[in-house]
């Protein structure tokens, strides 16, 4: 090993390395946060990939299920399961409501599924979906916001429900899914034959694609998402508003650690320009001086990323509490990605001072 | 008698900065050699171009015209490049101010020239301690530099330029910065460097105690090589003073010269100050009077 130069050189300064790592902290927490929202945000949609339907039936011109209204017939359901390959057409109910909780009225999205019988659906989806009557599953979010427990009772347009699950799915800012038995979203709905969407369950060994073709062909009043396009669809709107926020966020975010780490080693490299000044003289190469430079840019980032991630988690979880809205979901491949991203951060932060450092002349070493 | 090597051979160098009527010769047709096992002094007025010599004589300034060869590559010639890798092996550097790195502790001072040169790790680490025990820093390895003394830290910086074992080791006013004890600790290293490390050294200074432990002294003024015939020693600040320009003074007998008034000044106000000073310290025994030539 040879002398740790870059480490002594940061840490002879241990306030100023102190603060550059907080700044840079800072900067990989402000990234990571609004990446990690954007992911839980993101998870509203999830739900109709969860769901065992693989393909979603909706009214011609229905958008996505959050932000147009869809109605679909009787016959539009039987259209649908008569077409090849489909094993069975359910009919779904989804409606955004007001429920009375507390002294106020919070806005949830009921949903609920008319499952045959004979459906063979695993415990987990048994049990997030398809609640037994007069019971409900809700989300945490809405437990959080609300004070809703396992246990507690509501009463809905007469309808007697008791939550029997609280549930980490969805996702959505502005409301929360609850789910009903069909029978009972029958009731508070009363909308008799009408039904929301079909979900369709295609059969062992046909093609999704092909089958959605093939329903869309026989009814021109409908429109056919697969359930990933479906979710998309939910997302997309997400996207068109959000996107283009958390990227300005992420890129401040990118200039400010840049700036910071910059700063610092072309700071630290001024200070010491005599000292490089000698290593010079003494017949450093320009690799080994650079070296000290990335090595220093490289700690104070390396530092950064990790105050700043385990700063973001527990912020994260913090606001959660605070705000259940705040949503976030931090993923290792975005973690991955903001590492790379401190990483070329360091590499830019050091362009600086290495040009500084190709500017000192060797001979100043002899100047008093 | 033993045979001594030419390390470094210097031809013609001359070296201007500015132009036009503001342009200064630095260095003006100088040509030196000093060998293996020699400590070459070169003293001079400030502004004489001591230190631009050295820093040619380095590597680390190109002259305007001339040679120098070190053994027997011609370092003019050479590319940046080339001068760097060249430095690394074949140049030791003292500096006044020390220009220790300041973050390190005092071995790792020593190891990074180690590591610059290519040698990694606990063989650095090792031949480190060596040669800092060998110079009486063996108590002082893990110390930070800013807890040393002048003279400790000037031990440093001779190690530092030792340690490669380079042929060459040139050292800028080494002794400058320290109390006369450690000005002749340093001056003995000097000496020690030279024969036992049968390296060639080239010292500029203003120090007179110095031309003690020399073999050979060059005088510099506006660039060249003065005749060092006429020399005298001020005997108030010590400095060498040329007896054409000198102020000089007779007193009890004895003809004295010194740089300035004001120097004369301060000898007339109380001379035994300073002729009984001359007759304490080692390194102070030649006498301040006409007699004593350089």
């Amino acid at each position: 090993m040879t002398v740790p130069v870059a480490r002594r050189n940061l840490l002879s300064e241990k306030g100023r390395f102190a603060i550059s790592v907080g700044g840079v902290a800072f900067a990989v927490l402000l990234i990571l946060i609004v990446v990690a929202l954007y992911r839980g945000w993101s998870q509203v949609g999830e739900v109709f990939e969860k769901l065992p339907g693989e393909i979603w039936v909706t009214q011609t011109g229905t958008s996505d299920p959050f932000h147009s209204t869809s109605l679909l017939t009787s016959g539009d359901i039987g259209l649908a399961a008569s077409a090849e390959g489909v094993e069975v057409a359910v009919p779904v109910l989804s409606r955004q409501m007001n429920i009375p909780i507390g002294d106020g009225e919070e806005s949830v999205r009921f949903m609920a599924l008319a499952l045959p019988g004979g459906l063979q659906l695993s415990p987990e989806i048994a049990a997030a979906y398809a609640p037994a009557p007069g019971d409900m599953v809700i989300e945490e979010t809405l437990s959080r916001k609300t004070g809703l427990e396992e246990g507690d009772r509501l009463v809905v347009r007469g309808v007697d429900l008791r939550v029997s699950d609280v549930r980490p799915q969805g996702g959505d800012v502005l409301s929360q899914f609850v789910f009903v038995h069909y029978s009972d979203a029958e009731r508070i709905f009363g909308v008799g034959d009408i039904v929301n969407y079909a979900m369709l369950i295609v059969s062992p060994g046909s093609s999704v694609d092909e089958v959605a073709a093939a329903v869309s062909e026989g009814n021109d009043g409908v429109r056919v998402y697969t359930s990933t396009a479906f979710a998309e669809a939910v997302r997309k709107e997400l996207d068109e508003v959000f996107l283009p926020v958390i990227s300005i966020l992420v890129i401040i975010g990118f200039v400010v650690g840049a700036a910071v780490v910059g700063l610092t080693t072309y700071t630290a490299t001024i200070e010491r320009a005599r000292e490089f000044g000698v290593m010079k003289a003494v017949g450093a190469s320009g690799g080994f001086l650079y070296r000290i430079v990335l090595t220093q840019s490289a700690i104070l980032t390396a530092a950064g990323f990790i105050v700043g991630l385990a700063a973001a988690i527990l912020l994260a979880r913090l606001a959660e509490q605070m705000v259940p809205e705040f949503v976030t979901d931090f993923r290792a491949l975005d973690m991955a990605g903001v590492l790379a991203a401190a990483g070329l951060m360091s590499v830019l932060a050091s362009l600086a001072p290495i040009r500084r450092i190709n500017g000192i002349d060797p001979a100043m070493v002899f100047r008093a | 008698m033993v045979e001594r090597e030419t390390v470094i051979t210097a031809q013609g160098l001359t070296k201007s900065f500015g132009s036009g009527s503001g342009q200064v010769k630095a260095v003006d047709g100088i040509s030196l050699t000093v060998s293996s096992g020699e400590l070459l002094l070169i003293m001079g007025p400030s502004g004489s171009g001591k230190t631009t010599l050295l820093t040619i004589l380095g590597g680390l300034l190109h002259p305007d015209s001339g040679s120098v060869h070190i053994e027997d590559v011609d370092i003019t010639r050479l590319p940046d490049r080339k001068l760097t890798e060249l430095r690394r092996r074949k140049v030791g550097f003292i500096f006044q101010s020390f220009n220790l790195w300041e973050s390190l502790t005092v071995s790792e001072n020593v190891e990074l020239s180690l590591n610059i040169a290519g040698v990694p790790g606990r063989r650095a680490t090792d031949k480190a301690h060596a040669v800092l025990t060998e110079l009486g820093l063996g108590a002082r390895l893990g110390f930070a530099i800013t807890g040393l003394s002048g003279g400790e830290k000037q031990r440093v910086s001779i190690a530092r330029a030792v340690v490669n074992d380079p042929p060459l080791v040139l050292a800028d006013e080494p002794t400058a910065n320290l109390d006369s004890a450690h000005g002749y600790e340093v001056m003995m290293l000097l000496r020690n460097v030279a024969r036992s490390g049968d390296r060639a050294v080239v010292v500029v200074s203003h120090d007179q105690r110095i031309r003690e432990v020399a073999d050979r002294v060059i005088w510099l003024e506006d660039g060249r090589i003065k005749d060092i015939g006429g020399l005298f020693r001020d005997p108030v600040c010590e400095m060498s003073v040329e007896a054409a320009r000198a102020v000089s003074l007779e007193w009890d007998g004895k003809t004295y010269h010194f740089c300035a008034n004001g120097c004369r000044r301060d000898f007339e106000a109380n001379p035994e100050q300073f002729i009984n000073r001359r007759r304490v310290g080692k390194a102070s025994t030649r006498p301040a009077v006409e007699g004593d030539k350089e």
